[in-house]
């Protein structure tokens, strides 16, 4: 028999350590359905038959967060054999909450009493025995760090699943209360199973709307379930959800009194010392800045960068590629599978294990700065000043990482809880220039502008504003409009990070970005590989006659408004997607050059010919704000699946065309160009983005008929 | 008077929480309920740490203007 156990707990109970103990290295994290939110899922060690999934980290069963939802649609719809909560025992108060919606769901639970050793330790005392029987389930104290209690857990947890024991069910609220509740299931019953009686007639109580949606109840029921909660509202003079909420809380107050006993404690912890320091009102931001700046040294300047660079350069560029060229010519092998080898399969793999190096580094930092309580504190620091344009306090940490690379960037995003922050700072990530872009900005600077820095200081100037205002654009489109999350978070206590969270928190999203961008990647690299060597009747041949070429010449007139419309600087724009810094190589090509060096050098004169200084500077708007490289592309869908890629890309060009073309028109403009149909263009264009900027916020307005209506 | 208000280190009692629903039942969730004993453990940048039911809660200032409260010894 296959049983399906379901880890439940609050964030920060022990959950993921407990997960990590039971399955080992059998684990793998994809997302839920139709959400961006990180599902785990792994076999039990030592027994196959056993399906443990770790729910996402939740205070209740409520219908607010996506969280919440998952996890609940999960419970009620799918079902699972048996729920595991884990509840952290030095907080017995808060974690409990959560317990009594469980027991209600009518799955058999077994409670895990998590962090036992650190009870013990502060000298407080709980009962498990009496806490099993006041709640009706099983109850094991366990320690996930020190791995204590896990084999009476698993056995406890497997037996009950086994004979099939749901929790008792007992009456946690008062008789006023319960009345109400077998009120509301005698109208429901038969409608739904019995083990779900009781958890709807309390959800509808709670006036809880999805609950009610999934009933499907005729509008006589309905008049009927309305009319009791009105009375049941009456009575207590309150919402039902409070009422509820409220009496629940009464409940675990009291069971906590009846189970356990604290010792006496300090008033100031370590952790509220280290707070003091970690948050103070001038210290804080310093401080923060400090951690960031260790942050992109170490991953993006140093080690990462190196090793990065190591495997870029000297394990790709170096020995697998040539070695495969020769090897392939002793054998004899013609030369376009060669080509398509070396240049196309090679490449593209290459393009996808390049960044990941970099990107473990990374995902080892954010980890341990998750693990040890840091990242709490950075959303609370910073979230006053990010929230003005719509992004969370921990926007910050991918924006910054993104001036290095925007694929770990992006995939730095993943540490957001709230989804539409999580997807609008996944979508705007790229707009800061990535050091691949720097080659750009020198190649137009160095060719056009005399070298000036005002043009570097301008592109990095135009990723922020680019930030800002597609913060603000996108947070009120419909998509990305899920209501703020009220600033309410849980600072955990400081403590060391473990190594196996840290591990596997970072093998699993290193494993994600290999599994789904480097799909994308590497087909996408392949195609432009196979464009560009050849043409029309698949004839190998160069890029300046290949199909590329031809593609480019028809394409290209969609970028004269832009001031750069030959079909040059549309094939390095194209050829960009692969990695930025392909733009410079193939001017070089395409100008007839074979080697370009980073600044591009030698082909200023080429580039200062064929652009003016407005046309150029519009071509390096549009190549920092388009959509940037299929690697990042490829982030972007694990982020925001396939359906939000699509969409994240279409914005980032639209947006990118209607800049650059602002940008040229406006100067042309000023330059005694003249008013020309372009210019109507991009007068429109400007009030378009405009209009999205200042345009009333349809959420906002909602909010506000419901509070004048109360 | 407005949570928002209490001095660092005072503990108060929750009297009175407006917003909407949905902020209500996020924070009820988390603990925060009408005649539920709250201390402010420090007042930062941006907002409060609290300790309520014995974890270390943040919330910015305009949550903590949400949330009426007393006094307690």
């Amino acid at each position: 028999m296959v049983i399906r156990l379901a880890l439940a707990g609050n964030p920060n109970c022990g959950k993921t350590t407990l997960f990590n103990n039971l399955t080992g290295a059998s684990q793998h994290t994809g997302n839920w359905p139709g959400v961006t939110v990180e599902k785990k899922e792994g076999k039990l060690r030592g027994n196959k038959d056993v399906i443990i999934t770790d729910l996402p980290g939740i205070y209740s069963l409520s219908p607010y967060s996506p969280e919440e939802v998952v996890a609940r649609d999960y419970l009620i719809k799918d079902r699972p054999e048996i729920i595991v909560n884990v509840v952290d025992s030095t907080n017995l108060d808060r974690n409990l909450y959560l317990t009594t919606q469980l027991l209600e769901t009518g799955i058999p639970v077994v409670v895990a009493l998590n962090m036992i050793d650190v009870v013990e330790k502060n000298g407080d005392k709980i009962d498990s025995k009496k806490l099993s029987e006041i709640l009706g389930c099983g109850v094991v104290e366990i320690s996930a760090l020190k791995k204590k209690g896990m084999d009476e857990l698993i056995s406890t947890a497997i037996n009950t699943a086994k004979i099939k024991q749901a929790p008792v069910i007992k009456e946690i609220f008062s008789n006023k209360t319960e009345k109400f509740i077998l009120e509301i299931s005698s109208v429901l019953k038969g409608k739904v199973e019995d083990c779900l009686l009781r958890w709807y007639s309390i959800k509808l109580l709670e006036n809880d709307e999805k609950a009610a949606e999934e009933l499907r109840l005729n509008s006589q029921e309905k008049s009927i379930i309305s009319e009791t909660v009105q009375r049941f509202e009456s009575e207590f003079d309150d919402d039902g959800e409070s009422i509820v909420t409220n009496e629940r809380y009464n409940h675990i107050a009291s069971v906590v009194k009846e189970t356990s006993k604290k010792a006496k404690k300090e008033k100031l912890n370590t952790s509220d010392k280290i707070d003091r320091i970690v948050t103070n009102r001038i210290l804080a931001l310093p401080i923060f800045a400090c951690v960031m700046i260790a942050v992109y040294y170490i991953s993006i300047s140093t080690v990462g960068g190196w090793m990065t660079d190591w495997v870029n350069d000297t394990l790709f560029a170096e020995t697998l590629i040539p070695g495969a060229e020769s090897w392939l010519q002793s054998v004899g092998a013609a030369d376009w599978l060669n080509s398509f080898i070396v240049n196309g399969v090679i490449n593209g793999v290459g393009a996808v294990l390049g960044f990941l190096p970099q990107m473990i580094v990374l995902f080892i930092l954010l980890a341990i700065l998750e693990d040890c309580g840091y990242m709490a504190r950075i959303a609370f620091i910073m979230d006053r000043i990010f929230r003005k344009f719509g992004l969370s306090g921990k926007s910050f940490i991918p924006i910054m990482i993104g001036t290095g690379c925007g694929v770990p960037g992006i995939m730095a995003s993943c540490t957001i809880e709230q989804e539409c922050d999580r997807k609008i700072t996944a979508m705007t990530t790229t707009f800061i220039p990535c050091s691949a872009k720097i080659p750009i900005i020198a190649l137009i600077a160095g060719a056009l502008f005399g070298g000036s820095v005002w043009i570097a200081v301008s592109a990095y100037f135009l990723g922020v504003i680019a930030i800002i205002m597609s913060g603000i654009i996108l947070k009120k489109m419909n998509r990305f409009s899920g209501t703020p999350a009220p600033f309410v978070v849980e600072l955990p206590p400081y403590h060391l990070p473990g190594l196996k969270t840290v591990a596997f928190s970072t093998g699993g999203r290193a494993w994600a970005f290999v599994k789904k961008a480097g799909t994308v990647i590497f087909v996408a690299c392949a195609l432009i590989w196979f464009l560009s060597s050849y043409n029309w009747a698949l004839q190998p041949v160069g890029i300046e006659d290949s199909i590329l070429e031809s593609i480019g010449s028809a394409i290209c007139g969609i970028f004269a408004p832009l001031g750069w419309g030959d079909w040059q600087a549309t094939v390095a724009t194209i050829t960009g997607f692969i990695a930025k810094e392909n733009v410079l190589g193939t001017f070089g090509t395409l100008f007839g050059l074979s080697e370009v060096s980073d600044g591009g050098e030698e082909i200023w004169s080429f580039v200062a010919a064929s652009f003016t200084q407005l046309s150029a500077y519009s071509f390096l708007v549009f190549n920092l704000l388009c959509a940037p490289c299929f690697a990042a592309i490829g982030a972007m869908r694990r982020e925001l699946g396939n359906k939000g890629c699509l969409f994240a890309v279409a914005y980032q060009m639209v947006f990118a065309y209607a800049v650059a073309l602002c940008v040229y028109q406006f100067g042309m403009l000023f330059m005694g160009g003249g008013f020309t149909a372009y210019t109507l263009l991009a007068v429109i264009a400007l009030a378009g983005i405009i209009f999205f900027l200042v345009r009333p916020d349809k959420m906002l307005k909602r909010k506000k008929v419901e509070v004048s209506a109360t | 008077m407005l949570l928002s208000m209490a001095g660092s280190g005072k503990s108060v009692e929750i009297k009175k929480i407006s917003g909407k629903d949905e902020t209500r039942g996020h924070l009820a969730s988390m603990g925060f309920i009408e005649g539920e004993k709250i201390t402010v453990v420090s007042k930062m940048a941006g907002g409060l740490i609290l300790d309520i039911k014995g974890t270390r809660i943040a919330i910015d200032r305009g949550m903590a203007n949400r949330i009426v409260c007393e006094g307690v010894a």
